[in-house]
Formats: C-alpha cells, sequence, structure tokens
C-alpha cells in the first residue's frame, strides 16, 4: 500500500511520465462525453495541468487515475455547462462526431445481417448515452468504456457506492429501452 | 426459479447483482442467456467505438511546459541554472563599474581642457601689450615700473634702457 503510494506520488511529480500513461484515457473519457475532439483535448490537457498543479493535495487515497478522472469528470461538468450557451454549435458538432463513431463496427467476417444489426445496436447505444442525464452519462462510460469497477467509479465521482450503482442501473435502463425501440 | 429475467433483472445483472438462482437460470435458459449476450454484445461494440474513435483522434502532446522550480521537475539542471544566474549577477555588477569608469575619464578630459583654457586666459591677461605690438615695444622707451609689476615688463624696461 505504502509503495504503491509512493508511486503514485512520483508519477505525479513527472509530467511526462503522467500524460504518457494517462492522456490517451483522460481523452477518451473526454471525448466520449463530449463528442468533440477539439473540446475533448482541452479537457484533457487542462486536467493534466490541474493535476500536477494541485499535486501536494495528493495523498495516495486513491490511484492516480482515479484521481485524474476525477479532474476530468469536473471539468467536463462545468464545460458541458458553459456549453449549454452554444446550443447550435454542440448540435453540429454531435451530428458530426456520431455519424463518424456510430458506424464503427469491427471486421469479424460477420453476415451482411448481422453487420446491419450491430450497427443498428451501436447507433442506439451512442444514441441513448447521448441522452443520459450528466451523472448517469458519467457513470455509464466510466463503467462500460473505462472498465472501472464500482469503488473506483465512487472514488472518480465523488459519489457513494449506492448512489453510483442507481445511476448505472438507471443508465441501463434507458439503453435498454432505446435498445429495444430500435429493433 | 423459472421465470426470464425481467428488464430490470437484466440491468441490475449487468452492474454484477446477481443472485444464484438467477445464475442458475441463465444457464438452463437460452433466452435469457441471449438476451444477456445481446446487451454485452452492444456495450462491448460502443466500448469498441469509443476506443477506435478516440485511437484515431488522440494527438498526445509534447510534454507540458514545467513550472520553473517546480518540485521534482526542474526547468534547467541545477549547476546550469546556477551558472545562469552567477553570469546574470555578474553582468549587474560589471555595469556601474563600467559607468564609473567612464564617468571619471570625461571629467579627467573635462578638467584638462578647462586648465588649458585657464593657461591661455593667464597668458594673454598677463601680457602688458598684445602680441602683435611687441615688436614696437622695443623701439620705443617706456616706462612699466609704475603699471605694472610683472617679470616680463621689468625685462622689457631694463632692455629700453640699455637701448637708450
Amino acid at each position: 500500500m505504502i509503495a504503491a503510494v509512493e508511486r503514485s506520488a512520483s508519477e505525479i511529480d513527472d509530467l511526462d511520465t503522467l500524460v504518457r500513461l494517462h492522456w490517451l484515457r483522460v481523452f477518451r473519457f473526454a471525448l466520449a462525453s463530449l463528442r468533440d475532439p477539439d473540446a475533448a483535448g482541452s479537457v484533457a490537457q487542462d486536467c493534466f495541468l490541474r493535476a500536477y498543479r494541485s499535486r501536494e493535495r495528493f495523498r495516495g487515497e486513491c490511484s492516480t487515475e482515479a484521481w485524474l478522472m476525477r479532474i476530468a469528470v469536473n471539468l467536463i461538468r462545468d464545460y458541458g455547462r458553459n456549453r449549454r450557451l452554444q446550443f447550435w454549435k454542440r448540435a453540429q458538432a454531435s451530428a458530426i462526431d456520431l455519424g463518424a463513431a456510430g458506424q464503427w463496427v469491427p471486421d469479424g467476417g460477420a453476415s451482411p445481417e448481422s453487420g446491419a444489426i450491430a450497427k443498428q445496436q451501436l447507433a442506439a447505444v451512442w444514441n441513448a448515452a447521448g441522452g443520459l442525464p450528466e451523472r448517469q452519462r458519467t457513470v455509464f462510460l466510466l463503467r462500460f468504456v473505462e472498465d472501472m469497477d464500482l469503488l473506483e467509479i465512487a472514488a472518480a465521482t465523488g459519489m457513494k457506492e449506492g448512489t453510483v450503482k442507481v445511476h448505472l442501473f438507471r443508465a441501463l435502463q434507458a439503453v435498454r429501452e432505446r435498445m429495444g425501440r430500435s429493433q | 426459479m423459472s421465470q426470464h429475467l425481467s428488464s430490470r433483472e437484466v440491468s441490475q445483472w449487468m452492474i454484477g447483482e446477481r443472485t444464484p438462482q438467477q445464475e442458475q437460470h441463465v444457464r438452463q435458459c437460452p433466452e435469457c442467456g441471449a438476451e444477456l449476450a445481446r446487451m454485452e454484445a452492444a456495450l462491448a461494440l460502443f466500448r469498441g467505438s469509443v476506443r477506435h474513435w478516440s485511437s484515431r483522434q488522440v494527438r498526445i502532446p509534447r510534454p507540458l511546459a514545467p513550472t520553473r522550480g517546480s518540485r521534482g521537475y526542474p526547468a534547467r539542471p541545477l549547476p546550469l541554472r546556477w551558472a545562469l544566474v552567477a553570469a546574470a549577477l555578474l553582468v549587474l555588477a560589471a555595469v556601474p563599474i563600467y559607468r564609473n569608469v567612464q564617468d571619471r575619464q570625461r571629467q579627467a578630459e573635462i578638467a584638462r581642457a578647462d586648465a588649458l583654457l585657464l593657461e591661455q586666459v593667464d597668458a594673454e591677461v598677463s601680457r602688458a601689450v598684445p602680441r602683435p605690438m611687441e615688436p614696437l615695444v622695443k623701439l620705443v622707451s617706456w616706462d612699466f615700473s609704475a603699471t605694472d609689476g610683472s617679470d616680463e615688463n621689468r625685462r622689457d624696461t631694463t632692455r629700453n634702457e640699455e637701448i637708450r
């Protein structure tokens, strides 16, 4: 435990290492949340700068990743609030990005029918995730994109584990409902 | 457990909340197994598409600009920084010394020019007659003793007496 805390502290002291190890994950989470690559890049950069500047306050109570994700969650929330003022810009960006990302299906030698069904399901999840309330979306993305367990999500969001479960359950219900309608 | 999993139970299953009875039912029920598999596949597709998209969009930046003097991330190696500080101090110390030397030289030049000018003025003032009239003085008897006591005038008087 002590070794892990020391490792985390030294990791945070070295900005290069911090960026190299965690940039992709923070960027990915920001991209999935905001659906705007430029905004995701800005959020990721702010996240690492904030983390580095406030590294004195990191006491190793959670992993470096959870700590970074917590900063990213706050930044994305703030960004989302500011972005509500730019409704048209957001609407345009979301439409473009969803079109590019929602069509991706891996080449697995599947038949045209199953490929079409997969695309349909994928689009349904994208749409459902985009329509989720902020907290539900955050929890959903951390669980099903970042593969974080409930305790890690609780650490990253500052919620209790039970609250995380409730948000996750509601998010899944919304996704299932959307998937059902798309069939 | 004979009934199929409800929509709520499927969502709870996906979170990880499941009872042993539900697990046993899913093992035996192809319909519930298919429903769970469909849900898991859709979420895996979503994960894959987000990861694929982000890997295409990501641009890992060059090291972000470090804060000077920050802990654990010095802007430059320590000896180099000290050398730069010492050089800056040397330059700062040398500037007043150089200015002082220049001022002294300028003052000395001014003093020298003033002294020369004063010497010229003294020489002009001490003459009894202007320089162009000096040959005439030699020809004319002139008594300077009452007017001027300078050495030159005395010499001229003596010379006039001799001529006489």
